[in-house]
């Protein structure tokens, strides 16, 4: 985990040995617990969190505070998640989103 | 360009509709749907803003792009729930 | 009797906490976030007197207060609505509703964009979410950035991501369009960095606030500013250079800049690419007042506050009854302002419970509040009392038509 900032010239020293597995998109990482699942990934070098729903551009995180919705995946089965205010822990099963069907917009393009 | 992150509405859709119309901020709002998506209007409203007010005035007395509650998302199991207050 | 309830647990609401708490009242503070301290905990910098302001150290102090003062708190819990109901104020989570008879605001400031093609790819994050993940979080948000927007707070973080060992490979600006237009002018940009030149070591803006005291000057400052820009703390920040594009596949592979006129015009044919694993926008803050908001309180928008803000007076109450507001929705400034004001807005709800006993404290901490403003270190905007005597002008006006 080279991307963790361990040493730092003025703050405390972080303890990177208490760590928990997790998996995203059914592969398995490690993260520090209770780490946001925001810093986790990031940590193992994931960036992109989900895909637009409609246009399936990638995203990741953008604000990392809960104010933009940029980084939420879903959580345990449950959507909508921001992954920057959401601790990590044992077990969690974290999953992106997906590029959704838009058959009425796409239709519509084609018909009108 | 998009401007809108979560309803992917793009600065050349906003100026063009902004020009057309030359429109509030609420009602380039409305015409593009920038600002309508998940977030809520929190990372785009003060762009939007600048292109609207491009080539109308603001009002300093009133917020250009109205907060409507709940200004974080909430189930729709929470959202039938009645409150009762007695 | 219900408890005083605080939305928000950063520097502001928790010294509200404190304050309210000291006095022998029960209170409850609500934040989204899993840690205290808000934006507070990112901060990270050396004050002139050599001591280091450590946001994170703050934070704890401030929380460790409040614990130990009876406050209690709840982190992890988005307010997602309030409304006043027969005189009482409905907090909305999702899980419960609050109810209170005073409810403070103390939801701080959100980050302002600056578009730029690209934007939306992995890797572009806001300034404060590079210096959260690298401060709070200690983990890098790359291991070599461009931070586009230059300004009091990006060229803070800029600081703070190098000192966390990450290669920034330049401050610069974002091309000119209608949402960019100050911040992608170089001259304007030159004039904001005038007011902030005890910031920086280097004699970069120190030459500014000597040199330039005229517009002529400026101009000429500008127009002769070095291309590859001046260093501070090692980091080139390009006045005369712009982001015209964020490139990549399916994230951030680099940027594309240009050279840029004094008057912020893209000159064709010099565009060079940047290499680099993550960018930073950096746009500035804007006061978050979405709940005061959706309560119903007037809002006024005053430019040298940071854009709209709550109506409310020097004792931080809003017009409407049981309602106040402290720290950065009523302007962006610093932490200790934030800290200063959240005292007087405790001190405020503690008087209206008790009967009005606490005037002689109340009116200490108002001045209190002017003197921590008078020696900040990082002023957002140089008129922010400009700022603050208009919102109290519209508050004298809003107050004598309720009257009338």
């Amino acid at each position: 985990m080279t991307k963790r900032i361990i040493h730092h010239p003025v703050l405390d020293q972080i303890d990177d040995t208490d760590t928990v597995s997790f998996t995203f998109d059914n592969k398995k990482y490690k993260a520090l617990r209770d780490e946001p699942i925001a810093a986790a990934l990031l940590a193992n070098g994931i960036r992109t969190l989900r895909n637009h729903e409609e246009t399936g551009t990638p995203r990741g995180i953008y604000c990392n505070i809960g104010h933009c919705f940029e980084c939420r995946v879903t959580v345990d089965g449950k959507q909508g998640v921001r992954a920057c205010l959401t601790p990590i822990q044992e077990g969690m099963d974290v999953t992106s989103g997906e590029k959704l069907l838009t058959s009425v917009r796409d239709w519509r393009a084609n018909n009108e | 360009m998009v401007i809108c992150r979560c309803e992917e509405v793009t600065y050349e859709e906003l100026v063009k509709t902004a020009e057309r119309y030359s429109c509030s901020p609420r009602e380039l709002k409305l015409r593009t749907r920038a600002g309508m998506g998940y977030c809520g209007g929190r990372t785009c409203r003060n762009a939007v803003d600048s292109i609207a007010l491009s080539s109308t005035e603001r009002n300093v007395s009133e917020i250009t792009l109205k907060y409507q509650p709940p200004i974080r998302p909430i189930s729709f199991s929470k959202l039938g729930e009645v409150v009762n207050n007695d | 009797m219900s408890k005083v309830i605080i939305i928000g647990a950063g520097p502001a609401g928790l010294s509200a906490a404190i304050t309210i708490a000291e006095n022998g009242l029960n209170v409850l503070v609500i934040d989204e976030y899993m840690k205290p301290g808000g934006r507070l905990l990112g901060q990270l910098y050396e004050e002139t007197n050599g001591n280091w302001w450590n946001g994170i150290k703050e934070s704890q102090n401030l929380f460790d207060k409040a614990v130990a003062a009876g406050v209690e708190i709840k982190l992890k819990t988005p307010v997602s609505n309030i409304e006043k109901m027969d005189d009482i104020w409905n907090v909305y989570t999702e899980d419960e509703v609050y109810t209170t008879s005073h409810l403070l605001l103390a939801t701080g400031a959100a980050e302002a964009p600056l578009p730029i093609p690209g934007w939306t790819l992995p890797g572009v994050m806001s300034v404060g979410a590079a210096q959260v993940m690298t401060n709070v979080h200690r983990v890098k948000p790359g291991e070599r950035g461009v931070i586009v927007g230059v300004n009091v707070l990006s060229s803070a973080i800029a600081m703070e991501l190098k000192l966390a060992g990450i290669d920034i490979a330049a401050i610069t600006l974002p091309k000119m369009n209608i949402v960019t237009e100050k911040s992608g002018n170089p001259l304007d940009v030159m004039n904001s960095l005038l007011h902030v030149s005890h910031m920086a070591p280097s004699a970069f803006v120190k030459m500014g606030s000597k040199l330039m005291k005229n517009d002529f000057m400026k101009r000429m400052g500008i127009t002769f500013f070095p291309k590859n820009g001046v260093k501070m703390w090692d980091i080139p920040i390009m006045l005369r250079k712009a982001v015209v594009e964020i490139y990549g596949e399916s994230q951030v592979e680099g940027v594309t800049i240009a050279t840029i006129s004094p008057a912020g015009e893209v000159i064709p044919g010099t565009e060079e690419k940047i290499a680099a694993d993550f960018v930073c926008i950096a746009g500035g803050l804007y006061p978050l007042a979405e709940l005061a908001a959706v309560a119903g309180c007037p809002f006024y928008h005053i430019e040298e506050l940071g854009g709209y803000v709550p109506l409310h007076n020097e004792r931080m109450e809003s017009p409407l009854e049981g309602l106040y507001v402290a720290g950065n929705i009523t302007g962006i400034e610093g932490a200790k302002v934030a800290i200063s004001q959240g005292v007087t807005a405790g001190l405020a709800i503690v008087n209206s419970i008790d009967g009005g006993k606490q005037e002689a404290k109340l009116n200490d901490s108002i001045k209190a509040i002017e003197e921590t403003r008078n020696d900040a270190y990082i002023q957002f905007h140089p008129e922010v009392k400009t700022g603050k005597q208009k919102l109290l002008n519209f508050w004298n006006e809003h107050q004598k038509a309720v009257v009338s």
